[in-house]
């Protein structure tokens, strides 16, 4: 330690070092955590740009506002079913007995500021959330992202999802309010619906016969602390591999198997994942603000003997509903025993039989293939044509079931029969998947065999020579369309400022060794 | 300070020149966008700021998501454009190293495992087995609480419901239903005295009492004097799902589910003509008592609502 | 072993989907043929419940001209009209109904259309009212409210002259709201209402083609009328439901129903969670993919 520092400008800054306090804060935390080599690799990490690429932001951006709008409304909501006289605002709730959930998610709708706008933001960045996994999904699928060696994330993505869905059902349950109320009343002749043992859980579960008192604080716990607790932990694996695989890119120019082209972590893409980050906010809290969704105060609080007409569940349970609706109505009864048919294979075989092919997919694909390579580089989707066929069907079956769990407004939107919308939605479910595999295959391998497809045709000139023969030629690519991008390089461990006064050779840079 | 200064040895690192075409930005006219990032930083940043004022006055919802929504928007919007347009442009490209280590680091990793861990066991089958034994008792034991003190048991609470031999029918506000109450065409949804307020009584004993005429109305054989003045009554949960079963159509004669539209035909004990409902609803045996009150003559013959295992 | 598996797959796969078309012909015998019992908008008679008011007026005749109480106040319509409104249905009702309006038109058969003797003034008033009636479509298998193409005076009219020919109730109501308790309406109509009419009010597809209307739009009396005769295929509401419940209902269906103030923005139509996955998907997803592809695409 010198003992006489001149006070000056510069010589308080010559103490910090070359980079300021920033660059101490640095060296102490480096000190202690032997942070700046990793650090520096992250800053450097190369994320390559496509579009795509961006869907699955989507979702972890709405699960972030997900969590922060959650975190909120957790300090009002009572996760009480004990009943309670309603004396709040809204008066056609005035004296009306309720249970403290309903009575709370009501007050905090109208008595809290911006209660309700954080309440309209949390679900609709729930619907946009599960929306986005499934279309980020589908990008993974339909490119062949999860093959060797991104199964594993294959599978932490799918369990998202799942556990998404689930969540997503139980935070939709927490008002307890008419719609809601059903919804459970639902879950519970499903659980009732297992075979053997499908009492015991369903009794243990709400600590009794339907409705029980202990179905709301359960769900709560299970909401906002046991399922999301799994899913940040599940998020972060998620992002972990990402980070230690490094991201997949299309092919193209300078892109190998064994590189990643694009923008550096800091700051260009920073800079735009930040920005969208901010964007997704946005538009969810306009959402928030001009589209009202979930009005709990006009469907009233749930009693088991009231019932609303054109009840259905959100749209990441809808296919569910769906397959509930159009299975017909076998039951197995025998033996002195009841298999509900009717119930277990719409509601537990269906959606098992769905997500365990999705979790086996990467599996079978490599049996099929043989292909047991590292994959860096995309597909395009229509050079794997089997593959793109079989996704398109069961998104095509997916959609069906999703719109068969409106068929009553359906029916009432287009004033058709709902016995036949029903059964139009019996043929479609069966009878799309079917037709969509082979379209699609047909489709993939037509494209394929058009060179350049999907790019702009330029036209052909054709020009009369003075001999009257006639000679096509093509005109030269749009100057949009033509390729001009530069090689991708390294990212500058240093950029070499122009030599000031202070540094004695450009290029160079302090570093602790 | 100035000791550690001294650590420091100057290393020449691998650099691009500041003209470089990779560290220049995508956009060709810089100005401008910079000029329309700065007009949407600042909308953003009044926009926000009208947040926290409307959050003060406590504004209506529409005006706190609006400003919140449109501030955070305008924002994003700007910081995107600046990491798109007037950052370096790259590409930039980043060696891809393979994650598999050598075959020595592999076999050493497993042998570590295998060979010192299996030695361990080996040594020991003894320790191991009783260690083993121990945490699998754990397992099973850990079931009880975990599981058995979640509720009760079953045992035949599904089968029965608070209907019995007599109970008088009352509606949602306690009242009893008198023969003459109803007209042809009426519906209500009734339990039996003294449930009507509890959540088992609205759960499991809700039942739809119609009337569909004035004369004694037998559904099936085996139900004669069922439905005395043409009073019928069905269990109100749906045999698919357990939705109340609410909607009736008085020219139709079906009583529908709103849940999944399973439709039960009222004049022939409410037996499934459509939709995904596999049982009739179990019909309630009334009679009408001296007084002119609607009493049940029993419980319903079968377990109400949907399909489970025990039913036999 | 692929190629045994592969065939194993599929063809297990095409023999699961052949079995699919037989879920087609389960457990919908009866759904598109008609019933035995089906008569359009037969409603029974003579039975619409009895007045359960405290004050009855009578004329010296004996006959009923209004009960009620401070809840709803039922009229019957004067007998001055009965002339005017026996030339507005020979004019407008007859050609199904009969020039005796039981049902039997002059060259028809008895049961081809409903009796209307004996129904009371407020279900003639009712479906007139609503402009159901003159039907459209007399052989459909609904009539759908729309445009009225009689006036309110004359549809009273009509129904004082089919009120003469067998006097019977329920009259035309007039409900009182400034008493109505609008959350034991909210309540009763859970209860009663919104199994057909949604919680919202919309209507929805029932069975057999047939719908339950929308409420937006309905005068209070109507909603009276409507649950006091049970048009159609709506069930009657009469002794379990006492005037100042009617009221209570009517209360909170001409407000909170029909204008429900929204405080979260647009109600998009109230078609709950339909509409909300449509608005989640299209204007979220969709928007924010469309805004990614700006984010991730470089120029």
């Amino acid at each position: 330690m010198s003992i006489d520092v001149p006070n000056t400008k510069r010589a308080r800054a010559q103490a910090k070092g070359p980079f300021g306090s920033v660059g101490k804060v640095l060296d102490e935390l480096d000190d202690r955590l032997g942070v700046a080599k990793g650090g520096r690799t992250f800053m450097d990490k190369i994320f390559p740009d496509h579009w795509s690429f961006m869907l699955g932001e989507i979702a972890l951006y709405s699960f972030v506002i997900l969590l922060v709008t959650g975190v909120f409304l957790t300090l009002y909501y009572i996760p009480s079913q004990d009943l309670v006289t309603y004396h709040g605002t809204y008066l056609p709730l005035d004296g009306m007995r309720v249970t403290e959930a309903y009575a709370s998610t009501v007050n905090m709708s109208f008595a809290v500021r911006a209660g309700l706008l954080m309440r309209q933001m949390h679900h609709w960045s729930c619907d946009i959330f599960v929306g986005a996994i499934v279309v980020h999904m589908a990008r993974v699928f339909f490119t062949g992202a999860f093959r060797k060696p991104r199964e594993l994330n294959w599978s932490i993505g799918l369990t998202l999802l799942t556990l998404a869905i689930i969540n997503g059902f139980l935070g939709y349950s927490l008002p307890d309010d008419l719609i809601s109320g059903t919804g459970i009343r639902i879950a519970y002749s499903i659980v009732l619906a297992i075979p053997l043992v499908g009492t015991y859980i369903g009794f243990w579960l709400f600590g009794g016969n339907f409705p029980g008192t202990m179905i709301i604080p359960r769900f709560f716990i299970l909401h906002v602390l046991i399922v999301p607790g799994i899913m940040i932990a599940l998020v972060g694996a998620h992002l972990f591999l990402l980070v230690r695989q490094k991201h997949t890119q299309f092919p193209g120019k300078g892109r190998t198997e064994k590189n990643v082209v694009g923008s550096p972590m800091f700051p260009v893409f920073m800079a735009k994942t930040t920005g969208f980050l901010f964007v997704i906010a946005g538009i969810t809290a306009l959402l928030g603000a001009f589209a009202q969704i979930n009005p709990i105060w006009q469907f009233g609080p749930y009693e088991a003997s009231r019932i609303s007409y054109a009840v259905q569940p959100d749209l990441y349970m809808a296919f569910l509903d769906g397959a509930l609706r159009i299975w017909p109505s076998w039951s197995f009864h025998s033996f002195g025993h009841t298999i509900p048919f009717e119930v277990t294979v719409p509601a537990l075989i269906l959606p098992g039989l769905i997500f365990g092919l999705c979790y086996m997919w990467p599996t079978l694909e490599r049996l099929f293939t043989k292909d047991n390579e590292l994959h860096n580089l995309l597909d395009r989707p229509i050079n794997r044509p089997k593959r793109t066929a079989a996704g398109v069907s069961m998104g095509v079956f997916i959609t069906v079931l999703f719109f068969a769990s409106s068929t009553d407004v359906i029916a009432n939107f287009f004033h058709v029969s709902l016995e036949e919308v029903l059964i139009a939605m019996r043929v479609l479910v069966i009878i799309s998947p079917i037709i969509a595999y082979p379209i699609t295959y047909r489709i993939c391998k037509e494209l394929q065999h058009t060179p350049g497809s999907g790019k702009r045709k330029t036209a052909n000139v054709v020009t009369r020579s003075e001999d009257g023969e006639y000679i096509a030629t093509s005109s030269p690519v749009y100057v949009d369309d033509a390729h001009h991008g530069l090689a991708a390089v390294e990212v500058p461990r240093f950029i070499s400022a122009a030599p000031d006064e202070e540094s004695e050779t450009s290029g160079t840079r302090v570093v602790e060794r | 300070m100035s000791d550690r200064h001294e650590e420091r040895t100057p290393v020449h690192l691998q650099g691009l020149s500041p003209n470089d075409p990779h560290l220049q930005p995508a956009s060709k006219n810089p100005q401008q966008v910079e000029r329309v990032i700065a007009v949407c930083f600042v909308l953003g940043l009044v926009l926000v700021a009208a947040f926290g004022a409307c959050f003060w006055i406590n504004a209506q919802p529409w005006k706190l998501g609006a400003t919140l929504g449109g501030g955070m928007t305008f924002l994003g919007i700007g910081l995107v454009a600046w990491g798109k347009y007037l950052m370096p442009q790259g590409p930039f490209v980043e060696d891809r190293h393979a994650l598999a280590n050598s075959k020595d680091d592999r076999d050493a990793f497993a042998a570590s495992i295998v060979q010192r861990g299996g030695d361990v066991v080996k040594r020991r089958k003894l320790l191991g087995g009783l260690l083993g034994s121990g945490l699998g008792v754990f397992t099973v034991v850990a079931m009880f609480p975990l599981l058995r003190s979640l509720g009760p048991l079953p045992k035949k609470t599904l089968d029965h419901t608070d209907w019995k031999k007599g109970s008088y029918v009352v509606d949602s506000t306690g009242r009893r239903v008198k023969a003459g109450d109803l007209a042809v065409g009426s519906i209500v949804t009734v339990y039996p005295e003294g449930t009507q307020n509890s959540d088992r009584g609205q759960a499991v004993d809700q039942t739809v009492l119609i009337r569909i005429s004035n004369e004694n109305f037998t559904t099936m054989k085996g139900r004669e004097n069922w439905g005395p003045k043409g009073y019928l009554a069905y269990s109100k949960l749906c045999t698919h799902l357990g939705c109340p079963v609410g909607l009736y159509e008085q020219q139709l004669q079906v009583l529908v589910c709103p849940c999944h539209q399973s439709t039960f035909n009222v004049l022939n004990g409410a037996v499934p003509e459509f939709g995904p409902a596999p049982r009739p609803l179990p019909q309630l045996a009334l009679y009408i008592d001296a007084s002119g009150n609607l009493r049940a003559q029993n419980d319903y013959d079968q377990p109400v609502g949907p399909g489970f295992w025990e039913r036999s | 072993m692929t190629s045994f598996f592969k065939r194993v797959i599929v063809y297990s796969t095409l023999l699961l989907l052949s079995l699919g078309p037989v879920a087609l012909f389960t457990g919908n015998a009866n759904a598109s043929g008609q019933k035995p019992y089906q008569t359009p908008y037969q409603t029974t008679r003579k039975n619409a419940g009895t007045p359960n008011s405290s004050i009855v007026k009578k004329d010296k005749n004996g006959m009923v001209i209004t009960y009620g109480n401070s809840a709803i106040l039922y009229k019957a319509p004067p007998s001055a009209l009965d002339a005017i409104g026996e030339a507005l249905f020979m004019q407008n009702c007859a050609s199904c109904h009969g020039t005796k309006a039981n049902g039997v038109p002059a060259n028809g058969v008895s049961g081809a259309y409903p009796n209307l003797v004996g129904l009371g003034p407020a279900t003639i008033d009712f479906w007139i009212d609503s402009g159901r009636m003159p039907a459209t479509n007399p052989r459909a298998v609904e009539a759908p409210r729309r445009f009225a193409r009689l006036t309110p005076s004359q549809a009273l009219a009509v129904s004082a002259w089919v009120n003469s020919l067998d006097p019977s109730l329920p009259d035309i109501p007039t409900p009182n709201l400034t008493n109505a308790n609008v959350a034991d309406g909210a309540a009763l109509f859970a209860l009663n209402c919104a199994a057909c009419h949604t919680i919202e009010g919309d209507g929805d597809a029932l069975a057999n083609s047939t719908f339950a209307p929308s409420l937006r739009d309905i005068p209070a009396y109507q909603v009276v009328e409507a649950i006091r005769t049970g048009p159609g295929n709506m069930p009657r509401f009469t002794g379990n439901l006492s005037d100042y419940q009617v009221r209570d209902i009517v209360k909170y269906v001409t407000t909170e129903i029909q204008h429900p103030n929204n405080p979260g923005g647009l109600g998009l139509g109230g078609l709950g969670p339909v509409a909300e996955g449509f608005v989640a998907l299209l204007l979220g997803v969709g928007l924010l993919a469309l805004i990614g592809f700006w984010v991730g695409e470089r120029e």
